[in-house]
């Protein structure tokens, strides 16, 4: 097999996995620029239908600006927790959520 | 022994001089003749209505009412008066309830909690509420019996309303059955049913009570000439009876800074407000339904803002109480897994009760009842009724939740969600606690309130209001002990001036 014709095959593949991925057909998700702070939802699905209500939230990219900035070192729970303590608190749908759950969870619905 | 005598059958034209006349036979009416009775004062207790029902003294009570229910629909008119049909639900007012607060314009009694505080055990007797177990003392009887739902450190509490229960577990305490013996037993009491004061007459001068005008359905009339006179016949019709009696008077009687009938308010009690979720599951019963503790303690848990919250969020009285088991919808699911997995907590277990509460409103003086041109069987001008809720009292509700809704997830407990923000929706499901509250409101100042600190008629030596009616400001408990305890008060005030 030519090389160009294995590049090509392996773009086409790529390609297809990521619709796969897309169409949950591989029991995952596709990549996103975001999957460093994705990963740190146990319930990525569940955060994707809450953050569909989130409305008046930044776009993608902000978001995980600021969640990067926020979250930082000592990971979700401990910004969670801080935001409780904190009082920086988000509504969704009703739901009063700590900030950065309602901000995850947006950025797993824009992502 | 005392005497129930049916004013029907007196003689037309009989006058009584009484130490004192208190009229209405309700809580207030009761408390109030029951606390005298070790004195050697000559006690009249007139009451409108008989020992039961009668529809015909009830249709006197109708009027008109705009965003309120029928006037003749939420109190009773006989011996007993609106413990013939209340909830028994107590529970102390809060100190910040009597505070001047300078985010509830015209709030403020003119004395502190502490000053009602000696006569809240007998208050808690008569209503039959058994062992104090409000607050503190609730939370380790509660305890006893099963966990209470843990809350972060924040602005809201776990607080405790207590129930009456009449002997035999009849439930609650009906003052006129529970104590018509006591009354029946009271050597320097009478007791007039189905006697009708028409009107208050002040003398020429307008310096004092001369006497009352008393009539009966069946034709009647008579005149009672007392030393002393406490009006006692609900937070509605205190204010009525002052508004009609304006032969000397000519806008009525203690209304000349044209405050008696305003300030009108009742609780509001908004259902299925919010919808909290309990991760583990489990919720003890005496959140949802009052639960027997022993020692005749019948507690149902709620959830309340602390007096140093109230404050720092600017927000009024409220308790908000469990009602019953809901079901939650993809997003609340959704909103539950991603919340406790991000919280590190088990919510596989996870069930949702739906929040109910009672407020506290905002005084607001032209929520009120005046007088309409149309008159009852005996021809006292019939009320009309304007009541409102404001949008701010919803917001600072809203700030409660939103708190409570925090230390839910302080606590890792659980959380919560807010059902209401549009004004329909806070509507939907409203009720009302039927608590008739502020229209002859106590002020120490004569062009700011009906009656002193003493529940004295400014400017009449001998005319006295008793009842939720002289409620200057008035948070979110029931109020028919706290009113009780206010009479009990009264009665020591008014046995020392007429001594």
């Amino acid at each position: 097999m030519k090389r160009r014709t294995m590049i090509a095959g392996g773009a086409v593949a790529g390609l297809a996995a990521a619709g796969a991925w897309r169409l949950g057909l591989l029991g995952g998700y596709a990549p996103t620029p975001y999957d460093d702070l994705l990963d740190q939802l146990d319930a990525r699905d569940d955060a994707i239908l809450l953050g569909q209500k989130a409305t008046d939230m930044p776009e993608a990219r902000a978001l995980a600006d600021e969640l990067r900035s926020h979250i930082g070192e000592a990971g979700l729970a401990a910004a969670v927790s801080g935001d409780i303590a904190a009082g920086r608190m988000t509504e969704v749908a009703g739901w009063i959520l700590p900030q950065t759950v309602a901000q995850m969870a947006a950025l797993a619905a824009k992502a | 022994m005392s005497a129930f005598i049916d004013a029907r059958t007196i003689e037309t034209g009989t006058s009584q001089s009484p130490d004192l006349a208190i009229i209405g036979g309700g809580p207030a009416g009761i408390a109030l003749a029951m606390a005298l009775a070790d004195t050697q004062f000559k006690v009249l207790l007139l009451e409108s209505g008989g020992m039961n029902f009668d529809p015909a003294v009830q249709k006197m009570y109708a009027g008109q009412e705009t965003g309120y229910e029928p006037l003749d629909a939420d109190r009773l008119r006989y011996l007993g008066g609106g413990t013939n049909h209340w909830g028994g639900w107590c529970r102390p007012m809060d100190a910040s309830d009597f505070m001047i607060r300078d985010w509830v314009p015209s709030s403020g009694w003119p004395f502190g909690r502490e000053t009602l505080e000696p006569y809240f055990p007998r208050a808690q007797s008569l209503v039959e509420a058994g062992a104090w177990a409000y607050d503190r003392g609730g939370d380790a009887l509660a305890s006893s019996h099963a966990p209470m739902l843990p809350l972060g450190k924040g602005g809201i509490y776990t607080t405790w309303f207590q129930f009456s229960k009449m002997q035999d577990d009849v439930l609650p305490t009906q003052f006129g059955h529970r104590y018509a013996d006591d009354l029946r037993g009271q050597a320097n009491l009478t007791v007039w049913l189905n006697a009708n004061v028409t009107g208050i007459r002040l003398a020429a001068n307008g310096a004092s009570v001369d006497h009352l005008d008393v009539a009966t359905l069946n034709g009647k009339s008579f005149t009672v000439k007392p030393r002393y006179t406490v009006l006692a016949c609900g937070g509605i019709e205190n204010a009525r009876l002052l508004l009609v009696s304006n032969d000397v008077m000519q806008t009525g009687i203690g209304n000349g800074a044209d405050l008696v009938g305003r300030y009108f308010a009742d609780n509001p009690i908004p259902r299925d407000v919010a919808t909290m979720v309990v991760f583990g599951g489990k919720l003890a019963s005496y959140y949802s339904d009052r639960m027997d503790m022993g020692h005749g303690a019948r507690l149902k848990a709620a959830f309340a803002p602390t007096d140093d919250y109230r404050g720092i969020a600017r927000i009024g009285g409220s308790l908000t109480t469990v009602e019953q088991p809901v079901d939650l919808d993809d997003v609340g699911k959704a909103a539950v897994a991603t919340t406790a997995a991000a919280l590190g907590v088990d919510a596989g277990s996870a069930r949702a009760y739906s929040l109910g509460c009672g407020l506290e409103l905002i005084p607001d003086p032209d929520r009120r009842v005046t007088l309409t041109p149309e008159k009852d069987a005996l021809g006292l001008a019939r009320l009309k009724m304007v009541n409102t809720i404001s949008d701010e009292d919803f917001a600072r509700y809203r700030r409660t939740l939103e708190e409570l809704g925090r230390q839910l997830l302080a606590s890792k407990s659980g959380m919560l969600r807010i059902n209401c923000t549009t004004r329909e929706e806070w509507m939907k499901n409203m009720d009302w606690g039927h608590h008739h509250l502020g229209t002859t409101r106590m002020h120490d100042d004569p062009r700011r309130g009906v009656v002193d600190s003493n529940s004295r008629v400014h400017g009449l030596p001998n005319l006295y209001v008793a009842g939720s009616s002289v409620f200057p400001s008035y948070g979110a408990s029931n109020p028919t002990m706290n009113l009780i305890a206010l009479t009990l008060r009264l009665a020591d005030h008014i046995k020392a001036v007429m001594a």
